[in-house]
């Protein structure tokens, strides 16, 4: 594994909230889940700035809808 | 990608002789190099032999993965985060690769369903190690080398183990019988390709079974 840095994150309650459920619903450590998501947001951006469009799909209806990345 | 060399051992099959090897978590210049400088002509070597033995060239078994473009995937996934190759060599040899994905894929076994882990996007062993090409393999255990590389990732990434992957047809039998994984079935969305998945029982059974061998 890489060298691993440290750093400190302020976080809003709502935000913190959101990192502990998420870390409680993965059972993954809040770190862990912050890990996954600078990995998501980089390979989404990656793509966007391809000129990628991201859809979501609804697996029963099929129905597509943009997300708008900004 | 990092480099981290980890010794490993694999089974020379002409001497019988257990052969020390390297893991590296990572696809150089190197690894591509000898994928088009001597994999591909091994692979051609076998083809021309196939087809000189008066078989029908769509019956190649080499056919199912001929496609891949082990440089063009690397320089597509240089940098992101999300992806990571791996790589086995012996005696300066690369021997086996592997791409892996730790964040676009959710296990679909139903007791873990949704919860995250690593898929095994591509993983192929030099064409001198493939049994399927109608020969006797230099080097048995790259597979089981690299399958367990992707549980130790999946368990330092906090998914427990869990490790999910289509199988190629020629494959099918070394996921389910040697790693005891479990079969999900056709999946039309990847080309029919079979859906292997991995629990945390069944990484822990796999990682016992490596340790008792």
């Amino acid at each position: 594994m890489a060298t691993k840095r440290t750093m400190t994150l302020n976080l809003t309650d709502a935000e913190m909230s959101v990192v502990e459920d998420f870390s409680a619903r993965k059972d993954m450590s809040k770190t862990a889940v912050m890990r996954q998501a600078l990995r998501l947001y980089q390979l989404l951006e990656a793509r966007v700035e391809k000129g990628d469009k991201l859809y979501v799909e609804n697996e029963v209806t099929k129905d597509k809808a943009e997300i708008m990345m900004v | 990608m990092t480099t981290n060399a980890l010794k490993v051992t694999l089974l020379d099959t002409a001497t019988g002789e257990p052969r020390e090897a390297e893991l590296l978590s990572s696809i150089t210049e190197t690894q591509l190099t000898d994928v088009e400088g001597e994999w591909k002509p091994a692979l051609y070597d076998r083809f021309r032999e196939f087809k000189r033995a008066g078989k029908p060239p769509a019956a190649w078994p080499g056919a199912e993965n001929r496609h891949w473009d082990w440089r063009q995937k690397v320089e597509m996934l240089q940098g992101l985060l999300s992806h990571d190759g791996y790589c086995l060599t012996c005696q300066g040899m690369t021997e086996g690769l592997m791409l892996i994905d730790t964040s676009s894929y959710r296990c679909r076994l139903p007791e873990n369903e949704k919860r995250n882990l690593v898929y095994i996007d591509y993983v192929e062993n030099a064409p001198w190690n493939r049994p399927e090409l109608k020969q006797a393999p230099r080097y048995r255990g790259i597979g089981s080398i690299l399958v367990g590389a992707a549980i130790e990732r999946s368990i330092a990434e906090e998914f427990k183990g869990r490790i999910g992957l289509h199988a190629l047809p020629q494959a099918e039998a070394f996921y389910s019988a040697t790693c005891g994984m479990t079969d999900l079935g056709p999946d039309t969305a990847k080309q029919g390709l079979r859906y292997y998945e991995m629990t945390a029982a069944q990484a822990e059974a796999f990682i016992a079974k490596g340790k008792n061998r």
